[in-house]
């Protein structure tokens, strides 16, 4: 059906065959794949369930944290004795009270310090902290320190953060470069010679934040020598190696607990003032000192999705077969890297995932500028330029004539293949979800077809199931787990590292050890995050819980039963082989009559043995390239997706309705349908969010002017279409019985999904996010025009007014 | 985020409410629902000091209609009250629409149309649809009270004819008329919790396909609620049509002077005064119902 | 009601509120908000800060069967009032059906908003038995979610409105 590609360049893509396990057979699993209530549900719903800000700690101060004013600034002096004097104030610290080791999330670039020391580098950068008696009497204090600046010009705009006469943000970094991407696959060149049909494109993304409900919170508490830490974190682990790298503590005595975390979305992974001032502010009064951001401080704190500018540039034959791609991109970093390197390398990434193509050359250059901070936001730098890359194929497919669907059929990456940036894809059903979409969607019968007004687009995505290597390099197992049955059976306590920040990795990591034991899920206990009591993790981030955190607890219920079913085999008289263990009962293979109980077999075990535990870890193998910034984007596995959704846009007014969103997900085998389906609407809610209403805006001082949930919208109830959540079936053969991610793979289509349903709709682009109506009406208006049509002027009509 | 400190009276009547307004002062201010007031105190931009509750002033409450005066509605009436209010819903169920459109849920269980009306923001939900039905507002001080149309108590952004030292806004009444239809129409960019970006309201007297008498009110594009005076003119007299709408909806335009901001540019606001003049007028002319 | 001066005249006012049956007479300034009282005077931190304005609902409790967003009310303004908060909605450790249907239906992840949600979505049955979706959808509008695209939200209040049918 499709013409050959052209001789000279390479004509697909290279293979690969995995050497585990192959699918099993039979899969008639006990308690994976099951619906089970989440373990934490009933502390939910009773409101008994504690959040950081919720724990009260006898003697308790409360902390805050003075912010700058201006986006660039020399601090000339700080004068804290005003605040010292109000009453309820104990301390009030500065650079000069606390190490001035420079820190970051990301070890190529420690940028920030606690507080800053000469220079502040965006409204909201840290100067100084209080710690008083309570909430009212910090704010108080804040207003007290006076601080002395001089107020520099500013870098607002990334576009011209590296021009020469830009003001220097970062003196190690000239021109505010903050990473610099080239990388090269194949003959792009050559590719762009042979094709058909060339096209570029050009799409600005939007700057936009996490917005968790729940705001940073964290109290220190010093004990002696050692430091606790309760945090809202995505991860204790990271936590504790930074904090204890910053105090030169060794990291036995700095223990970090997450109790529970009302979302992170990735703002939660490195450790902020919160924990720094908190720790120094601790130490000084001999209290526990508990801090806080409120909802502007949070917008301000950011750490969120970098806006990019995009231009990409393919070639493709006369079918649509994309040859190769150029992706030339600026991102604009803020003033801090946080997780930004990464955030960069995964832009260019992921973009070889969903369709095959040999020729890539991926450009980048990520700024620094006067603004938040961004980090690592749901699908980590890689949604923007999939909705650019979607909009853009769009484009290239009504140039040639192709169904949208159609193109995207042709170019979808297959099994068993290895992209051109040197990621190994396992199970890859992207195929399979395209044609489902197009059949639950009724795209063949809506295409073309729809009433004026509505359209359908489609669009696909993909992300890792966990990041192949680490935020910082070690050889530390990337997840580790332990399980102690209790003395008399009758529970089983799993210790995990991993992080449940919502999304509810205690509950599919208590099914998993319950199958992989042959246990029940309800006699299940959870003992996790806390890096005193629990093994390492490195936490919840690159949706790696479920894969990764997953195979170090199958290892260890895996060991449990082989105990379990040595114990039974000596009491019955049978060997284990002959054995099998399910939902607590154990019984003879060949004789059902022969049988008994978990817990007599597990209290057997421990009167004659003692403790039945098991463990496990698990590191992924030795993956990715040579070339520079090759293990970003490495993973295990990869998750696929596609979406289509139908929308009817008012031809007046702009506004876009979003009737229906059908996602199809090859996630591999599912633990929990019902909590992986949820993922899917909670990733496919951020994405409308980000697609439509979200924004983070600036005045001209570099000031947010929206930091809060009234003017940065968040779709409400009544903002939501219908969404139709569904599977392939797919079996991972690198993941614990198959399975991948699924956290971040529903964020990746949608922008692109809107886009391409606008585009259909009314045949015009709008080619920066939000998609708002005030764009799509001012598209449509272009539109009119280019048709001769006649358009009213607003601007030009008699004025009554004064 | 904390309050400023204050002191804090509960009046038990409106006359003991109106002398405390008179002996505290200038920087005193009334406590109907809060939703306004105590969002500008944490954000710094207002600090009061003395707040005086009406929470006490239960006749402040009630939703009446009689035929003489029409539709009473105490001042401290919230926002769900009258949606949900019978009375209120027989009498002008476009007002009880309007009250349904205000941020959300919550905010409606404690603001109220007093409030609503005093804090006197241009985007505000109430106001269009008010002056479209002709109301007026009832303001008490210590020895009188006079009234005040609804159309011309606001006098600039945050500004209203209240003199806050002395005067408490009692009631608002729409008085009986004529009107055989009308609508409020909100344009804002999510469809909960959402500021007017635009917002029309219009009231026809029909007879037949004739507009006897209009009233159209623009929200959100003006330093206050506007009447497009213009606008009306170009339909009054006449049988309506399609065509006729849209001519009012472009003349309406001229009533208004948006700003760009945030949420959207001049140029699109008046836009949107165009298209949602011309859809509350005929929801107005052909709903049927005031 | 009454008031009394500290040392440096800052009034105090003790007030008379019932909270999940209850009854309170704190002593209270002037600037607490109701929220705090909950969160710091009784210990009930079931009722979650997400913003402090309104915007988000996540402090919504019943003030007199009505919800409310606990953040804008002045402690003061609940002298008299019948408080429900997220801890009074199960009743001696049974679980009422909306936080049965919550949990059956997987209508939670991270957590924060369903005290707010709970509560609200508990007034609209007791006004309204049997809603229609866009009713559940506009009861709920004004809590924030971040995690389920309200999607198992509104159908664990459906199916909770069901069980009465």
């Amino acid at each position: 059906m499709s013409q050959p590609t052209p001789a000279g360049l390479k004509s697909s893509a290279r293979t690969y065959t995995h050497p585990g396990l192959p699918e099993p057979a039979d899969k008639d699993y006990a308690v994976i794949g099951k619906s089970k209530p989440k373990i934490d549900a009933r502390e939910k719903v009773t409101g008994q369930a504690r959040y950081t800000a919720d724990l009260k700690f006898p003697n308790m101060l409360y902390g805050k944290i003075l912010t700058s004013p201006h986006a660039h600034a020399r601090i000339l002096s700080i004068d804290t004795s005003e605040a010292e004097k109000i009453p309820g104030v104990k301390a009030v610290i500065t650079h000069k009270d606390v190490p001035t080791l420079k820190y970051g999330i990301s070890p190529a670039r420690w940028d920030e310090n606690i507080f800053c020391i000469e220079t502040v580098k965006f409204v909201g950068d840290k100067v100084a902290a209080v710690a008083c008696i309570d909430e009212e009497t910090c704010y108080k204090a804040l207003k007290a320190i006076k601080v002395e600046y001089e107020v520099l010009p500013a870098v607002l705009d990334p576009l011209h953060a590296m021009d020469e006469d830009a003001p220097q943000i970062h003196p190690e970094y000239p021109l505010n470069k903050n990473t610099e991407i080239h990388q090269n696959f194949g003959d792009v060149d050559e590719a762009f010679r042979q094709a058909d049909y060339v096209r570029t494109d050009m799409f600005v993304g939007n700057r936009t934040y996490q917005a968790p409900m729940e705001p940073h919170t964290a109290t220190s508490i010093w004990q002696g020598g050692k430091l606790t830490v309760y945090s809202s974190t995505q991860s204790p682990h990271y936590f504790q190696y930074y904090i204890a790298r910053e105090f030169g503590l060794p990291m036995g005595d700095v223990r970090v607990i997450k109790t529970y975390v009302g979302g992170g979305f990735g703002g939660k992974l490195e450790p902020t003032g919160l924990e720094f001032a908190g720790a120094v502010l601790a130490r000084l009064t001999g209290r526990p000192v508990k801090m806080f951001y409120d909802r502007a401080e949070m917008f301000a704190h950011n750490r969120g999705r970098h806006r990019q500018y995009m231009k990409l540039t393919t070639g493709v034959n006369a079918d649509g077969r994309i040859l190769g791609v150029h992706a030339d991109f600026i991102m604009d970093g803020g003033a801090y890297t946080s997780l930004g390197i990464a955030t960069a390398y995964y832009a260019g990434a992921m973009l070889t995932l969903t369709y095959d193509f040999e020729n890539y050359r991926f450009d980048m250059n990520r700024v620094y500028t006067n603004l938040p901070a961004c980090g690592a936001q749901r699908g980590h730098g890689a949604p923007q330029p999939r909705y650019a890359f979607e909009a853009h194929l769009d484009n290239i497919a009504k140039d040639l004539d192709i169904d949208p669907l159609e193109i995207r059929l042709r170019n979808a990456r297959k099994p068993n293949t290895i992209t051109p940036n040197e990621f190994v894809v396992n199970s890859c059903e992207m195929v399979a979800c395209l044609e489902q979409a197009r059949d639950i969607s009724g795209w063949a019968d809506k295409k073309g077809k729809l009433p004026a007004g509505r359209g359908i687009g489609v669009a696909t995505g993909s992300f890792v199931s966990g990041a192949g290597y680490p935020i910082y390099r070690t050889d530390l197992p990337h997840a580790a787990a332990m399980i102690k049955v209790a003395e008399d059976g009758t529970a089983a306590t799993l210790y995990t590292g991993a992080t449940d920040i919502g999304q509810g990795s205690d509950t599919v990591l208590c099914q998993m050890a319950a199958e992989a034991m042959g246990y029940t899920y309800e006699q299940m206990k959870i003992v996790a995050a806390d890096t005193e009591t629990t093994p390492h993790d490195f936490g919840a981030y690159a949706s790696r819980q479920t894969l990764m955190s997953g195979a170090a607890v199958k290892e260890a219920g895996d060991e449990v039963r082989k105990q379990l079913l040595e114990m039974a085999g000596e009491m019955v008289d049978l060997p284990p082989e002959r054995l099998s263990v399910r939902l607590g009962r154990i019984s003879a293979k060949d004789n059902p009559e022969i049988t008994l109980t978990f817990e007599e077999a597990a209290r057997t075990f421990f009167v004659q043995k003692g403790p039945l535990m098991g463990r496990g870890s698990y590191a992924p193998p030795k993956l990715g390239g040579k070339h520079k910034g090759a293990p970003v984007g490495t993973s295990p596995a990869y998750s696929f997706a596609a979406q289509v959704s139908e929308v009817e846009i008012d031809e007046e007014t702009g506004e876009v309705a979003v009737l229906d969103v059908w996602d199809v997900h090859d996630c591999g085998q599912v633990i929990n349908p019902a909590l992986l389906h949820a993922q899917v609407h909670g990733a496919l809610y951020m994405g409308m969010g980000e697609s439509i209403w979200e924004e983070v805006r600036f005045d001209a001082k570099g000031k947010i002017q929206n930091p809060t949930l009234g003017e940065y919208r968040l779709p409400t109830a009544l903002d939501m279409p219908r969404i139709h959540s569904s599977l392939v079936p797919s079996y991972e053969i690198a993941g614990p019985w198959g399975v991948k991610e699924v956290g971040e793979g529903a964020t990746l289509p949608t922008m692109g999904c809107f886009r391409n349903a606008i585009f259909d709709a009314m045949g015009i682009s709008v080619n920066s996010l939000p998609l708002t109506p005030e764009k799509v009406w001012a598209a449509l208006r272009e539109k009119r025009k280019a048709n001769g049509e006649d358009i009213w002027d607003p601007m030009a009509c008699e004025c009554f007014l004064e | 985020m904390y309050l400023p400190d204050f002191d804090y009276y509960a009046p038990e009547s409106l006359t003991e409410a109106t002398g405390l307004l008179m002996q505290l002062g200038p920087s005193a201010r009334v406590l109907a629902g809060g939703t306004d007031i105590l969002v500008k105190m944490k954000s710094g931009l207002l600090a009061p000091s003395a707040l005086v509750s009406l929470k006490n002033l239960h006749e402040l409450r009630r939703i009446r209609w009689d035929a003489d005066r029409g539709l009473a509605i105490g001042a401290l009436a919230t926002h769900n009250e009258i949606c949900n209010s019978a009375v209120v819903q027989e009498r002008f169920l476009s007002l009880s629409e309007a009250a349904h459109k205000l941020a959300n849920n919550q905010i409606r269980n404690r603001g109220t149309i007093g409030g609503n009306l005093v804090n006197a923001i241009p985007s505000a939900d109430l106001p269009p649809i008010l002056i479209a039905l002709g109301a007026y507002v009832t303001l008490a001080g210590p020895n009188s009270s006079r009234t005040v149309p609804v159309e011309s108590f606001f006098t600039g952004v945050s500004r209203c004819a209240l003199e806050p030292e002395r005067e408490i806004l009692t009631e608002v009444v729409i008085p009986p008329q004529k009107t055989t239809g009308s609508t409020y129409i909100k344009f804002g960019l999510r469809r909960s919790g959402a500021l007017a970006v635009v917002g029309v309201a219009a009231a026809v007297t029909m007879d037949g396909n004739v507009v006897r008498d209009v009233r159209i009110c623009l929200g959100a594009v003006y330093k206050v609620p506007t009447r497009a005076i213009q606008a009306e003119q170009v339909l009054i007299g006449k049988t309506w049509t399609n065509d006729l709408l849209e001519q009012a909806g472009r003349t309406a335009v001229g009533c208004c002077l948006p700003i760009s901001d945030i949420r959207g540019s001049a140029e699109y606001r008046r836009d949107l005064v165009r298209i949602f003049t011309r859809r509350a007028l005929k929801r107005a002319i052909t709903q049927g119902h005031v | 009601m009454q008031a009394i001066a500290d040392k440096q005249g800052v009034k105090r006012y003790i007030i008379s509120l019932t909270v999940n049956g209850d009854e309170y007479s704190p002593v209270i300034k002037g600037n607490t908000l109701l929220v705090n009282l909950l969160r710091d005077g009784l210990d009930l931190t079931g009722t979650k800060k997400g913003c402090e304005l309104g915007d988000c609902g996540s402090c919504t409790v019943l003030m007199d069967g009505k919800p409310v967003d606990a953040c804008l009310v002045l402690a003061l303004e609940a002298d008299g009032c019948e408080i429900i908060t997220i801890e009074g909605v199960a009743q001696h450790g049974e679980l009422d059906r909306l936080q049965r249907s919550f949990i059956d239906n997987a209508a939670i992840q991270c957590g924060y908003c369903t005290p707010g949600m709970i509560l609200s979505a508990k007034a609209l049955l007791a006004r309204n038995p049997h809603p229609t979706e866009p009713e559940v959808r506009a009861a709920i509008a004004g809590n924030l979610c971040r995690c389920t695209g309200y999607v198992n939200i509104v159908k664990a209040v459906l199916d909770a409105a069901e069980v009465t049918a």
